[in-house]
């Protein structure tokens, strides 16, 4: 399954890029990520919990970022192995960053592969929960440079 | 036996109904699901989900500590008793469970052993599998040169003489190349006045037999019985056996009714791994597959066909190279065979002077392939017959008629030298031209819906060389039964043998009884595959009954009776035995004469003892707008020997072509990253009866197959050859669109259609 | 499988007070024909099933009111539904989905309420009863609300109904024209999931459309209706041109969805063209009844 989008965010492409490549902070724009641990300087491991349609699903997640290239490039690889269905999830995450006028323009682009009970499950309602993923990612990640614009003001 | 049952009611050639249909009707008839073994576990199991990986480690403490599990067992265990759990028809490459690596999303890598299936289940989610990831390779193109190797090294199964210089080979992924190399196809090209190339791809299909894989294992005393539903008992005792090391009166096989096959139930599927378990665990054990899971046991080919054909001013084919490649998966089954037996016909059943064949078997990280009611020959008839009429189409040769110019015929040699027999491929066209109503005006419509035809004929050398051995025993009443290995899974076997042995012996078929196979009790057979049976069972219990009725004769004779007496059989035996006592056997043992292919040339003077050549007309209805195909005429003919049960038989071609309905038109599985995603029939569509054409016609070549038991033989895959390319040529007839892969599904047909109206196709 | 506890509780009240709010584990079922198979594929596994089989009687009743508007118990049987005079006289729209969907086996066993609470967007009713403007009334603890159909599903198998809400009746406007058609095309068997539903309701003097609702589901994630689309069609006259641009604004106006039925471009070309087929299958519909 492939994902790609992009956005626009009103901030300088080094501010950007610094809040991106913080995993604590990049854990946090995403719905349902908890516990981050960091194992070493390129290596994570979270929980993911979420809901498709009415089923719930947690995930042992690990994160390992392949390569940073500062200011516009970041590679990621995630695993995720699910509790208690046999499964996998494995993705890995292009995200690059270019200025434009008004601001940075964010490009992502994900590879997924789901295998196991989940990925037999109908890419239909799993397409429809990446998108409605994609869609949270962007808002919060909006609502970040928001703040610091507020934080700024005030 | 009464009277009545010794008068002989015309048995052979007529309809009776089959020998079990009361009892499927009425629910009675037995189905390995319905097997219970006293005290019996429940298996589940537990599969890759990566699709090429080494196995670092495989923690089942979970699922072991769930209640009501009984077990988990891993290769590690079965090592204990198989020492090298190897196994396979052609190679012995497959694992009874994953040993050091997983080579497939699906392969199995543990099984769980608990009091009901629900609790197997869930102890299998809590099963973790730690794999070292490798990279994959899907496309069987792709891994002929890929650097991502499936298997260390090759390994042939010792018995094969022709595969032996494989063994040991590695660093490569093509599991073995049939070649077939006939006149001088290099310097042919520059005497051909036109030259055509083209390449057509299959997907991997689903065989979506209605009854699942099925299969349970109990220790009877030293006996292993195995109770599955297969359609090769014998193989399966013989291969069960040699992996365990004990002689093979020490495995017993047990097949009762089969929900279909279609060579989905061939060689091992579950029985390896429900044997070791029920040896491991001490107790009875049933493993059954649901529908989805049969995905990840066994598929059918995926194929890429390149066809190249020079043609000379008088429209006539002087060189054709077919250089074929089958997508075998993970493991190589049946595979190489196909490619090689069937690879020998792609050049199609045509008489061409020159002709290069390579035919490819290679390892991809998918699941495991075998034939699908064809043995491959739908995969290559896709490609020859689709080829066929757009040489025919671009000539402007009437499709027919350039077939006509084209086929072998009768004396003529088929490009691996053996001779055809007769003109049954030119027969079956000819059939199918007239139904068609060929020669008249066809209206092809001027509005959103258009109309179009198409024909193709294939042909299929019936595997060789293979044995069958029927015995049939007389009781002290005169009363009869028929022991056989062959499994009737629908097809209609049992009631056919029956009517053969009945005509020797001059009985009606219905006071035969035939025994469900039990490797205990129901001598040798090959297996019921290929659509061999009719004739080479069929000629073994022939034999059976000619046996049986000169041991009647001679037990006359013995008693003093004179040449035609007419006593009935049970007061022979009351004489003999002083009362109703003793048996008469008679048996019958049959292998046909076969000369194997060289494995320089291809060439064979008897590379079968019969060809099956089968032909379909459709007319369908294109809807311009939407590029949706509805077959609206669909007539298959075929050559059926002599007929010995019109009605099995016209079912039998019928329901292989509604079978291929779906492979023309929607059928393939869909991987992501060697996942497949369409597993369930909500998802993988299959046709239903809305699909089939209110025309659906079945024509019977009659003739006289020689060797066949009466001039019988087998009719089983004859519909399924030219379905789907008969489908593709009329929708070329129709809006112009040639679709070279399958399937051609209504996206495929309007896609072709904006391309040819120089109409941009999204972000094309 | 899990076990799991089945509770057959007598009345709808009764059911409601066994839903809870916030565990995804307790769910009512009808018919259950869908979430079975959900719970066969495995992704779904239930810690409490609240069967509605043996509720009040009147909710398995489909009757006329004094509006002439139907009012059909979500208790109904789809075969019921499908085979009652009283909507096959008024609602042959409703009959004529009915014989496609699905099979008879299932038919025999779904129900109203759950065909619609479901929230597949493949199925047949959501589209057909929001075309004919029928609202749902809901029952949950705090008393009963009424939701049109129309606005029932927010995404994916996702409704606006509270875990501990149940459709208790479904209401279907007195019919005020006969021009209505279903249209539901599949691409690939004969008997799939369609690739595209488009139900449309509208009115005409045999020259012109007037009030055309336009409904469309199965290429989209819920129930949608075409705003625009509509408006291309109001008071336009019944030809080709006025259909092609209706067709071209279903197009404008929506995100598709692709799956295995087609990539997304192909379902624009299916819409496309599909609108005026569904238009002239409502007018035909309309016509000599």
């Amino acid at each position: 399954m492939d994902i790609s989008g992009e956005l626009i965010i009103e901030a300088p492409r080094e501010t950007v890029f610094d809040r991106l490549q913080n995993p604590s902070l990049f854990v946090s724009l995403v719905d349902g990520v908890r516990d981050l641990q960091e194992i070493d300087a390129t290596h994570y491991a979270a929980i993911f919990e979420t809901k498709v349609a009415y089923m719930r699903f947690k995930f042992k997640v690990a994160v390992e970022v392949v390569r940073i290239t500062r200011p516009h490039e970041i590679v990621a690889k995630i695993e995720g192995t699910p509790l208690g269905i046999v499964g996998r999830l494995s993705a890995t995450t292009v995200t690059t960053l270019s200025e434009v006028a008004g601001g940075t323009q964010v490009k992502y682009s994900i590879a997924a592969t789901i295998a196991g009970k989940l990925g037999s499950m109908g890419q239909p309602v799993l397409r429809s929960k990446a998108k409605e993923m994609e869609n949270q990612f962007a808002r919060n990640l909006r609502a970040v440079f928001e703040q610091d614009t507020k934080g700024l003001v005030s | 036996m009464s009277i009545s049952d010794r008068i002989p009611a015309g048995t052979f050639g007529s309809s009776p109904p089959r020998l079990e249909s009361y009892a499927k009707v009425t629910g009675r008839a037995e189905y390995t699901h319905n097997v219970q073994l006293p005290n019996m576990l429940h298996g589940k199991i537990f599969r890759s989900s990566i699709a090429h990986g080494r196995i670092r480690r495989i923690d089942v403490t979970a699922a072991k500590a769930l209640p009501g599990v009984h077990s988990v067992f891993t290769a590690a265990d079965v090592c204990k008793l198989v020492p090298n759990p190897y196994y396979g028809p052609a190679f012995h490459d497959q694992p009874i469970l994953a040993l050091d690596k997983v080579r497939y999303v699906g392969e199995a890598v543990a099984v769980v052993l608990a009091d009901d299936p629900h609790t197997a289940e869930q102890a299998v989610q809590l099963i973790v599998a730690d794999y070292e990831e490798l990279p994959a390779v899907f496309d069987e193109v792709e891994a002929v040169t890929s650097a991502t190797f499936v298997h260390d090294e090759l390994k042939p199964a010792k018995t094969f003489a022709d595969l032996k210089h494989l063994a040991g080979r590695s660093n490569t992924n093509v599991i073995v190349e049939f070649k077939l190399d006939r006149g001088d196809v290099k310097n042919a090209w520059a005497a051909a006045d036109r030259i055509f190339e083209h390449t057509f791809r299959t997907p991997m299909v689903a065989h979506t037999a209605l009854e699942p894989l099925v299969s349970l294992a109990e220790m009877n005393g030293s006996t292993l019985t195995i109770h599955t539903a297969s359609q090769m008992p014998s193989f399966v005792r013989i291969e069960i056996a040699r992996l365990l090391g004990w002689p093979e009166s020490r495995i017993r096989v047990k097949v009762l009714h089969l929900g279909g096959g279609f060579a989905a139930k061939t060689y091992i599927k579950l029985e390896a791994i429900v044997a070791l378990s029920t040896l491991l665990a001490n107790r009875p054990v049933r493993i059954a597959a649901t529908m989805e899971e049969q995905a990840y046991v066994i598929a059918s080919h995926a194929t890429t066909c390149r066809i190249k054909s020079g043609v000379n001013k008088a429209g006539r084919v002087i060189a054709r190279q077919c250089d074929v490649w089958w997508n075998c998966g993970a493991y190589a089954d049946v595979g190489p065979r196909i490619s090689q037996k069937s690879g020998f016909t792609a050049a199609g059943p045509y008489d061409i002077e020159n002709v290069l064949i390579r035919s490819r078997g290679v390892y991809t990280n998918l699941p495991l392939c075998t034939g699908r009611r064809g043995f491959g020959v739908p995969n290559l008839s896709w490609a020859y017959e689709s080829h066929t009429d757009m040489i025919a189409r671009d000539l402007g040769v009437d499709p027919i008629e350039f077939r006509r110019r084209n086929l072998l015929r009768e004396g003529k040699e088929q490009a691996t030298g053996t001779v055809m027999p007769d003109d049954s491929i030119a027969q079956v066209l000819d059939r199918l031209a007239e139904r068609m109503n060929w020669s008249a005006p066809f209206e092809r419509g001027h509005g959103v819906m258009r109309y179009g035809r198409g024909v193709a004929v294939g042909f299929k050398a019936v595997i060789a060389p293979t044995t069958s051995v029927a015995t049939i025993t007389i009781n002290a009443d005169g009363s009869c039964i028929l022991n056989i290995s062959t499994v009737d899974m629908g097809q209609g076997s049992d009631t056919v043998m029956a009517q053969i042995a009945a005509e020797v012996l001059g009985i009606t078929a219905q006071s035969i009884k035939v025994s469900h196979p039990d490797t205990d009790l129901t001598p040798y057979d090959m297996g019921t595959v290929g659509s061999r049976s009719t004739f080479h069972m069929g000629n073994a219990v022939k034999l059976a009954a000619e046996d049986a009725r000169s041991k009647i004769e001679a037990l006359a004779r013995e008693i003093g009776l004179t040449k035609g007496s007419n006593y009935p059989w049970s007061e022979l035996f009351h004489r003999r035995y002083g009362m109703q006592a003793g048996n008469i056997v008679g048996m019958g043992t049959f292998i046909p004469p076969y000369a194997a292919p060289s494995s320089e040339s291809g060439h064979s003077a008897n590379v079968t003892p019969y060809w099956m050549v089968g032909g379909t007309g459709v007319e369908v209805e294109v809807d311009g707008e939407t590029g949706r195909v509805r077959i609206t005429k669909l007539i298959t003919a075929a050559d059926c020997g002599a007929l010995v049960n019109p009605r099995i038989a016209e079912t039998q071609l019928s329901g292989a072509a509604i079978m291929q309905i779906g492979y023309a038109l929607f059928e393939k599985m869909d991987f992501d990253g060697g996942q497949l995603t369409n597993a369930s029939l909500a998802d993988y569509n299959i046709p239903g009866m809305q699909d089939i054409p209110l025309a659906l016609v079945s024509v019977f070549v009659e003739g006289d197959q020689q060797g066949g038991p009466f001039g019988a033989k087998g009719l089983g895959e004859s519909g399924t050859f030219g379905v789907a390319p008969a489908v593709a040529n009329a929708i070329h007839d129709a809006i112009g669109v040639r679709l070279i892969n399958l399937p051609m599904t209504a996206e495929s047909v309007l896609r072709g259609l904006h391309k040819i109206q120089g109409r941009q196709w999204g972000d094309e | 499988m899990i076990p799991f506890e089945l509770v057959e509780p007598e009345t709808l009240h009764e059911a409601v007070s066994l839903l809870d709010a916030d565990d995804p584990g307790v769910r009512p079922f009808a018919g259950g024909t869908a979430l079975m198979l959900m719970m066969k594929a495995g992704v779904f596994q239930p810690s409490r099933l609240i069967s509605l089989g043996r509720i009040e009687e009147r909710f398995s009743m489909i009757s006329v009111g004094a509006r002439g508007e139907l009012r059909i118990g979500a208790m109904v049987p789809l075969s019921t539904l499908e085979y009652s005079p009283d909507v096959q006289s008024a609602y042959p729209v409703i009959a004529d989905t009915l014989r496609t969907l699905a099979n008879i086996r299932v038919r025999n066993v779904a129900r109203v309420g759950g065909a619609l609470a479901h929230g597949d967007p493949h199925m047949d009713l959501p589209p057909v009863l929001s075309v004919l403007g029928a609202k749902a009334i809901v029952i949950g603890p705090g008393g009963s609300r009424e939701i049109a159909v129309e606005e029932l599903y927010t995404g994916y198998y996702t409704t606006v109904l509270a875990r501990n809400e149940l459709i208790a009746e479904v209401i279907v406007p007195a019919p005020q024209t006969r021009y209505a058609a279903y249209l539901k095309y599949t691409t690939r068997s004969a008997a799939d999931w369609p690739a595209l539903g488009i139900a449309v309701l509208l009115d005409s003097d045999g020259r012109m459309i007037r009030d055309a609702s336009v409904v469309i589901s199965a290429a989209t994630e819920r129930v949608t209706r075409l705003r625009h689309t509509q408006e291309i069609l109001n008071g336009k006259a019944i030809e080709d041109t006025t259909l092609h641009r209706a067709g071209e604004a279903a197009v404008a106006e929506t995100m598709l969805v692709a799956d295995a039925r087609g990539s997304m471009f192909y379902k624009q070309q299916l819409l496309r063209v599909c609108i005026g087929r569904a238009v002239r299958m409502a007018l035909a519909n309309g016509v000599g009844k």
